[in-house]
C-alpha cells in the first residue's frame, strides 16, 4: 500500500488570478526579503480579493533559519489568517509550511513535524504555494527544509499535512528569474526527477512524472537560457519542475540530495548547485542497480549531449548550462572541503536519501562519493 | 555455527531473540549505520488471526551493538523503553519477508512508532539494517 498525493494545481498564463476566487477574509503572504517591494509581490497582493486583509511576512533569507521563520508568530496568531501563501523559492514555500504547521497547532515544535504523526492541520487555514523559481518542487511536496541556529545541519521535516492545498504555477512570475538562479533551480529539478525515478520507493505515478519532467526541462532549459523571455519555454520548465517535485514527493530522493544537503550545511551554497555537483557521481555509483531505468532517462536528454550512459550525459549537459562538476568550480578550495569531509559523511549518512537510494551505502562509500568531486 | 545456520527459530521466542542479537552484532553495516545510536526499543508483536497473543521483545542498542536483548514472557513486566515499534504479527512477517519497508510501514499505518520520530528519522539506515538482519534469521512463523 502506498499513496499518491498532490496539491490542486493551477497552471498557465494568468493562473495567479485564481487567488481572486479564493473566499477568505485574511491572507498571510510568507516571502523572502528579496521579493519585498518587487512587482511580483505587488502582483500577488493585487490578485487577492480587495475586500480581504493582507499581512506580509517578508523575512526569509536564502538558507532560512528556524528562528527567522518563526520570528513573528505572535503577530501571525493575532492576524488569524485563513489562507497562508508561500511566495518565492523553496525557502519561502518551506517557511510557509512551517509557519502553517505552527499556526495550526500552537505549541508544536518544528522538529516534531514528521510523517509518522497525525496533526489535524488545516482546520484554521489553507496553504497555497506560489513558486517564483522553477526547480525546488516545494509547491508540490510535503517536505520542508530549515537550518538550525545552534547546529550546522539542514533539517528535513516532512508530513503529508504540510502539502499545500493549492500550487499556482504562473509563468509570468519566473520570466525575470536571473540566469544563475534559473540554472541552479533547474538542476535541482533534474536531480529530483533522476533520483525519484530510481528511488527504492518509486512507483508508476512517480515514474511517469519524472519522465515527463525531464522531457519538458532538458530541451526547454537551453531555450530559456538563450531567451529568458521565451514564455512557452519558461512555462515548460516551470511545469516540468513541479512534476519533478510531485515525483520525488511521492517516491523520495537519493544520495545526491543526502550529499547536497550535507554540503549545503557546511558551506553556504545554493541547493541546486550542491545536488547537481554530486548527481553524475551518484548515478555512476548506482548504475549496476538502476542501469535499465537510467538508460531510459538518458534518451530524454537532447541528442547533442547524449552519451552511452546517463552519468556522462549529465556531465555534458551540466557543463553546457554552467553547473559545476568539481568542488573547485563552486568555488570551494580542496583544503577547505577536505576539512569538512568527516562532518559531511556524518550528515549525509543521517539523511533519508540514504534509505531510498537504489544502491546500498555506508560511511565508506559515502566518503568516496564526497571525495569524488575534488 | 553450523547449528545456528540450520536452526529454525520460532518468532517471537527466546531463541529467535538470541539469534537476532548475535546476527545484529556481527552485521558491519548495522554497526556503521547505528554507531551514534543510543537507546532501547521494544518490538511489540500484536495478536491477529494467526497469532493468539501480544508479544514483546526488548533490545538495548548502543553505538551499533546490541548490548542485551530478551523476549518478554507472558506475565512479565515489559521494560520501559525510549522507543516502541508496534505491529500485528502478520505485518511483522511481511516486514521480515521484505514486503513492507520499515519506514513505509509506519507511514501506511501497518506499524506504529512511539518515541522521538525526529531521532529515528536520522537513523533510518540503521532501522533498515535491523530489518535486513531479522530477515537473515532462519525463522519459523
Amino acid at each position: 500500500m502506498w499513496f499518491f498525493r498532490s496539491p490542486r494545481i493551477v497552471f498557465g498564463e494568468d493562473s495567479l488570478s485564481f487567488l481572486s476566487m479564493v473566499e477568505s477574509k485574511r491572507f498571510l503572504i510568507v516571502t523572502d526579503r528579496y521579493l519585498a517591494g518587487t512587482k511580483i509581490l505587488e502582483k500577488v497582493k493585487k490578485a487577492i480579493p480587495p475586500d480581504s486583509e493582507t499581512m506580509v511576512f517578508a523575512k526569509i533569507g536564502s538558507e532560512p533559519l528556524l528562528s527567522e521563520m518563526t520570528s513573528d508568530m505572535d503577530s501571525i496568531y493575532r492576524f488569524n489568517p485563513e489562507v497562508i501563501i508561500g511566495l518565492g523559492g523553496g525557502s519561502s514555500m518551506d517557511a510557509a509550511k512551517i509557519i502553517f504547521a505552527l499556526y495550526e497547532k500552537p505549541g508544536l515544535s518544528a522538529y516534531d513535524i514528521t510523517p509518522m504523526d497525525n496533526f489535524g492541520f488545516g482546520s484554521r487555514s489553507k496553504l497555497v504555494a506560489i513558486p517564483t523559481t522553477s526547480g525546488t518542487g516545494s509547491e508540490c511536496s510535503w517536505a520542508a527544509v530549515f537550518s538550525d541556529d545552534r547546529e550546522k545541519r539542514k533539517n528535513e521535516v516532512a508530513s503529508p499535512e504540510i502539502l499545500p492545498d493549492y500550487a499556482i504555477l504562473d509563468p509570468d512570475l519566473v520570466l525575470d528569474l536571473p540566469r544563475e538562479q534559473t540554472v541552479n533551480t533547474a538542476v535541482d529539478a533534474i536531480t529530483h526527477a533522476v533520483e525519484s525515478y530510481v528511488s527504492q520507493w518509486n512507483n508508476h505515478y512517480s515514474d511517469i512524472l519524472a519522465e515527463k519532467a525531464l522531457s519538458l526541462i532538458t530541451p526547454n532549459l537551453s531555450r530559456v537560457l538563450s531567451d529568458p523571455h521565451d514564455v512557452a519555454a519558461r512555462e515548460s520548465v516551470h511545469i516540468g519542475a513541479s512534476m519533478a517535485g510531485l515525483s520525488f514527493s511521492n517516491s523520495q530522493i537519493g544520495l545526491a540530495h543526502a550529499l547536497g544537503h550535507a554540503l549545503g550545511a557546511c558551506f553556504n551554497i545554493p541547493h541546486g548547485k550542491t545536488v547537481g555537483l554530486y548527481l553524475p557521481e551518484v548515478v555512476r555509483y548506482n548504475y549496476n542497480k538502476a542501469g535499465v531505468k537510467y538508460d531510459r532517462l538518458n534518451d530524454l536528454f537532447p541528442e547533442k549531449y547524449r552519451s552511452k550512459s546517463l552519468d556522462i550525459t549529465l556531465k555534458n549537459y551540466f557543463k553546457a548550462i554552467g553547473q559545476p562538476l568539481k568542488i573547485g568550480e563552486i568555488p570551494i578550495s580542496d583544503n577547505d572541503y577536505k576539512n569538512k569531509v568527516p562532518d559531511m559523511v556524518e550528515l549525509a549518512s543521517q539523511s533519508t536519501g540514504v534509505l531510498t537510494n537504489p544502491e546500498e551505502s555506508d560511511s565508506k562509500s559515502i566518503e568516496s562519493l564526497v571525495l569524488s568531486v575534488i | 555455527m553450523a547449528f545456528l545456520s540450520t536452526f529454525m527459530a520460532k518468532f517471537p521466542s527466546d531463541e529467535w531473540v538470541k539469534l537476532y542479537c548475535e546476527k545484529l552484532n556481527s552485521n558491519q553495516k548495522y554497526a556503521d549505520a547505528g554507531k551514534n545510536w543510543e537507546g532501547d526499543i521494544v518490538f511489540v508483536v500484536e495478536k491477529d488471526e494467526t497469532h493468539p497473543q501480544d508479544d514483546h521483545i526488548y533490545l538495548d542498542l548502543y553505538h551499533g551493538k546490541c548490548r542485551s536483548a530478551r523476549y518478554i514472557h507472558s506475565g512479565e513486566e515489559v521494560p520501559k523503553s525510549e522507543f516502541s515499534y508496534k505491529g500485528k504479527f502478520g505485518n511483522w512477517k511481511k516486514l521480515m519477508d521484505g514486503q513492507i519497508d520499515p519506514i513505509q510501514g509506519i507511514l501506511t499505518g501497518k506499524f506504529k512508532l512511539d518515541g522521538s520520530k525526529m531521532k529515528i528519522m536520522r537513523f533510518t539506515s540503521a532501522a533498515k539494517e535491523m530489518v535486513n538482519t531479522a530477515s537473515t534469521v532462519e525463522t519459523e512463523f
